[in-house]
């Protein structure tokens, strides 16, 4: 037998192929009964019997036990070998050299450096800008009570997070050419299991110092303690994930852990205010505590490497897809494939239940009831609306964070999570907008009828949001009314974002910060919030002066109905490109005449 | 390991992605690294059936796509899954190379429970799903070189150009995965379940995107493949493949999954009922 494996033309047929039985094996054939034509359904025969049916007349020869030949093959190679030797051709052939690798880090460093500088310096602007917390106790929870509460929700987002991706994935090309080799998947893994933790603990790091020195004010030698705690225990929970995904949990239950953390975080805080429970500052970790965290992490990180080869391969393709969908949105800055992409991760493939639609009766009750059960199906979207409702909420309740400016900050990131959170029915159908055209209805009806789960959502978040505006402002029926008024134009926002066309990259570039930005994207990335911004001038300015107006009332009503026929729009282009085609087109005309 | 692929040669080019690598190919080194070994071989003399599905049931979030399908396959014999698009064959499939947790029933691979984890299972089942991914700076040789020298052959350059012509790939040997067709691609797949060793063979419609010559040479593969002893289990709705290569046929249905002689089969097919 030969250790050249498959034949190659020189040997294209024989016993020398590393196979099974040779050319005398026995007329064994798959037979599910005994019989052809007949039914499978618990009649699994082995049949030994000779080939019965009408089949190639030169299979083997009947009569040999059926027995699977030796198997010999040659050494295989190290998994480390397979994977240089891939990594290898990349950096030599697409222009990856030691150079382009040191480019790319350097661009890599700068440009985290200067986001993290810039917000820094935004946190450090707000937390001066903050009042001082107020002698004696407290009414509310303290500043460090919140930061706790942010902790805990941080954490659930990575869980979330990790579980969804995987954490440790295998897709394309290393999909199809590596998985199938008889090589030690730990080898080939293992550069994939170190790398979401790295970047967890990079994320951990950078958002946890960014709470210490900022919003809390803190510096020197405490900063970098905390900022390693927290890369640390960033890494451990996601290095937690991929042994959860070793020993066989789902990826939903994983993302849904984490879920139900985030959830907690501002229910914990609303706990903690009701129980009044005060944190006058946070500890900071000890250097012991760094270094047993630290042995912890290289513990968990020995365990998962020694658990990589109890990967299934269709776990590591699931999530080595996931993985690359969502690289991919990142890199095109589509936020709308990056949240299909988290989405569908935790999505079971199949439901108990089938939705009854009783309320569909035409087609557009069956628009608005499909919206409606793709937003009561994604467990995540009703996390985010739940969280995103108690964010002003707790920014009022908190003395430092209570000025005007601190509760609309509170309140337009708020709304604007809650807002995304809603358009998952729409975002579905611009990704597959064949079942809109299969409905007798006009798109601008169709973007309307849209709107209404979003409104419908709005209007519950509002009453959250608005009424613990209103008992800030001790003003709780005034802005109820202005969060009912107000929520379509969150609605429209959401649709208008869900319909916005894809990022044109070929356009001048801006420069910004943060580097060159081509004007395309940002053209497109603006629909949505253009309208938030705008069309919700009179929340912001009642919010502003701590008062609910008639006037502002009023003209937060003709806002609404502007906002809604904005948003009805099917036209993709900006005003300007609109005024700027129109111009051409008169030109073109009085040209030829 | 050595890298030989230093020099740049001079290439076509496509909106600046190169198409082709015209210097010399790279090599992937065995000896010296650590972690080479010699793979153990623990099923010779094995006399079960090769694959044996008992009741297998499939599907996706407990929800079955098909009835419950039962078969043997033995050494040296071919068996094709048929049935109409959405059937359920490739869920079959997927669950018989341990890509699927089957939703009930047993299905078998040289007499145990399918664990694609287990080396041994990975060096005796080679697949061709409907994957279309490959490494963006390999060539089409070195993609094939990756899997034979991968799967410990010896002589693989000499294994691989022998399975570059038979494929019609000679010409495209250093091409780059983006200057290939459809068709082209599929062939490379093709060839690299070939050039490396195995006991089974499955293959997931591989007519697909083929022209009829390179159909006709690849069932004279798959006869050669079960003439040597290896079995071949494939999905397929051609009727010429089936007829020419399956010895039997499941029908692979939502209400009840039957078995059928090839030429029953490969009628059904003809006459659009699978």
């Amino acid at each position: 037998m030969s250790r050249d494996g498959g034949p190659g033309r020189a040997d294209p047929r024989g016993t020398d192929r590393s196979g099974t039985a040779g050319p005398d094996a026995p007329d064994v054939d798959a037979a599910g009964a005994d019989a052809a034509g007949s039914d499978v359904e618990g009649a699994a025969a082995e049949s030994t019997a000779p080939d019965d049916g009408p089949g190639p007349a030169d299979g083997p020869d009947p009569g040999d036990e059926p027995v699977v030949r030796p198997f010999e093959v040659g050494e295989v190679p190290p998994a480390r070998a397979i994977r240089r030797y891939t990594a290898q051709a990349g950096s030599t052939r697409v222009g990856a050299g030691l150079g382009a690798l040191l480019g790319d880090l350097y661009y890599a460093v700068i440009s985290v450096a200067i986001g993290v500088l810039i917000a820094l310096g935004v946190a450090q602007s707000l937390r001066v800008a903050l009042p001082p917390a107020p002698p004696g106790a407290l009414e509310g929870p303290s500043l460090a009570a919140i930061v706790v509460a942010i902790l805990v929700g941080l954490a659930g987002a990575l869980v979330s997070l990790a579980g969804r991706l995987g954490p440790i994935g295998a897709g394309g090309a290393e999909a199809t050419w590596w998985l199938g080799l008889p090589v030690d998947r730990r080898g080939l893994l293992r550069p994939a299991s170190r790398r979401l933790p790295a970047l967890g603990a990079l994320a951990g790091a950078v958002l946890v110092g960014l709470l210490d020195a900022g919003l809390l004010g803190a510096s020197g030698e405490r900063v970098v303690r905390v900022v390693l705690a927290a890369a640390l225990v960033a890494a451990a929970l996601v290095l937690l994930a991929g042994l959860g995904q070793a020993a066989g949990a789902p990826r939903r239950r994983l993302a849904l852990l984490g879920d139900l953390v985030l959830v907690a975080a501002p229910v914990l805080a609303i706990v903690l205010t009701v129980a009044g429970w005060q944190v006058a500052a946070l500890p900071a970790p000890s250097w012991p505590l760094v270094l047993v965290l630290a042995v912890v992490v290289v513990a968990l990180a020995a365990a998962l490497d020694r658990r990589l080869g109890a990967i299934p391969a269709r776990t590591l393709r699931e999530s080595g897809s996931v993985a690359s969908q969502a690289v991919g949105a990142v890199v095109s800055l589509d936020s709308r494939e990056l949240g299909r992409a988290l989405t569908d991760a935790a999505m079971p493939s199949a439901r108990r239940r089938t939705a009854r639609l009783r309320t569909a009766r035409g087609a557009a009750s069956a628009l608005v009831t499909a919206d409606l059960v793709v937003l009561r199906r994604s467990a995540r979207h009703l996390v985010q609306l739940v969280v995103s409702a108690l964010v002003p909420a707790l920014a009022c309740a908190v003395p430092q964070l209570d000025s005007p400016v601190g509760v609309l900050l509170a309140l337009v990131g708020g709304g604007y999570v809650a807002m995304s959170a809603t358009g998952e029915g729409a975002r579905r159908a611009e990704m597959a907008p064949v079942l809109d055209r299969l409905l007798p209805l006009d798109a601008r009806r169709v973007r309307r009828l849209r709107m209404v789960v979003p409104a419908a959502a709005m209007v519950l978040w509002s009453l959250v949001a608005f009424g613990a505006l209103g008992w800030w402002a001790s003003d709780v029926p005034g802005f109820l009314v202005l969060g009912v008024v107000s929520a379509p134009v969150w609605a429209g926002a959401a649709v208008r974002a869900s319909y916005r066309p894809a990022p044109d990259w070929g356009g001048p570039l801006v420069s910004t910060p943060a580097g060159a930005l081509p004007s395309g994207v940002l053209a497109v990335l603006r629909r949505g919030p253009d309208v938030v911004v705008l069309g919700l001038l009179p929340v912001w300015i009642c919010v502003l002066l701590r008062t609910v107006s008639p006037t502002l009332l009023v003209v937060q009503l003709a806002c609404t109905l502007l906002a809604v026929l904005v948003c009805s729009s099917i036209r993709t282009g900006s005003f300007m490109d609109r005024a700027l085609a129109a111009q051409e087109e008169t030109g073109t005309k009085a040209g030829a005449r | 390991m050595r890298g030989g692929a230093a020099t740049c040669g001079t290439s076509a080019h496509d909106g600046g992605m190169r198409r082709q690598w015209t210097g010399r190919p790279m090599v992937l080194g065995v000896r010296g690294g650590t972690g080479a070994r010699r793979l153990p071989d623990t099923l010779a003399g094995v006399s079960k059936p090769v694959v044996r599905a008992q009741d297998l049931l499939v599907g996706y979030g407990g929800a079955p796509v098909c009835a419950p399908v039962a078969f043997t396959l033995a050494p040296g014999r071919a068996l094709a899954l048929v049935g109409p698009n959405g059937s359920g064959k490739s869920t079959v499939l997927r669950a018989v190379i341990g890509l699927l947790e089957p939703a009930g029933g047993v299905v078998e691979v040289f007499g145990a429970a399918v664990d694609e984890r287990d080396v041994a299972f990975r060096a005796r089942v080679a697949s061709v799903l409907d994957d279309d991914a490959y490494f963006p700076a390999l060539t089409v040789s070195e993609h094939l070189y990756l899997t034979a020298r991968g799967h410990g052959v010896h002589g693989a350059q000499d294994v691989v150009d022998g399975l570059l012509d038979e494929f019609g790939l000679t010409e495209h040997a250093r091409s780059l995965p983006v200057a290939l067709s459809s068709g082209q691609r599929r062939r490379l797949l093709l060839a690299a379940a070939l050039v490396r060793p195995r006991s089974l063979l499955v293959l997931d419609e591989p007519e697909q995107r083929l022209d009829h010559t390179m159909r006709d040479r690849l069932a004279q593969r798959l006869l050669d493949e079960k003439r040597a002893g290896g079995s071949v289990l494939l999905a397929t709705h051609d009727p010429d493949l089936l007829r020419t290569v399956a010895d039997r046929a499941v029908l692979v249905a939502e209400d009840r999954s039957r078995v059928l002689s090839a030429v029953e089969a490969a009628q059904q097919i003809a006459g659009g009922t699978a």
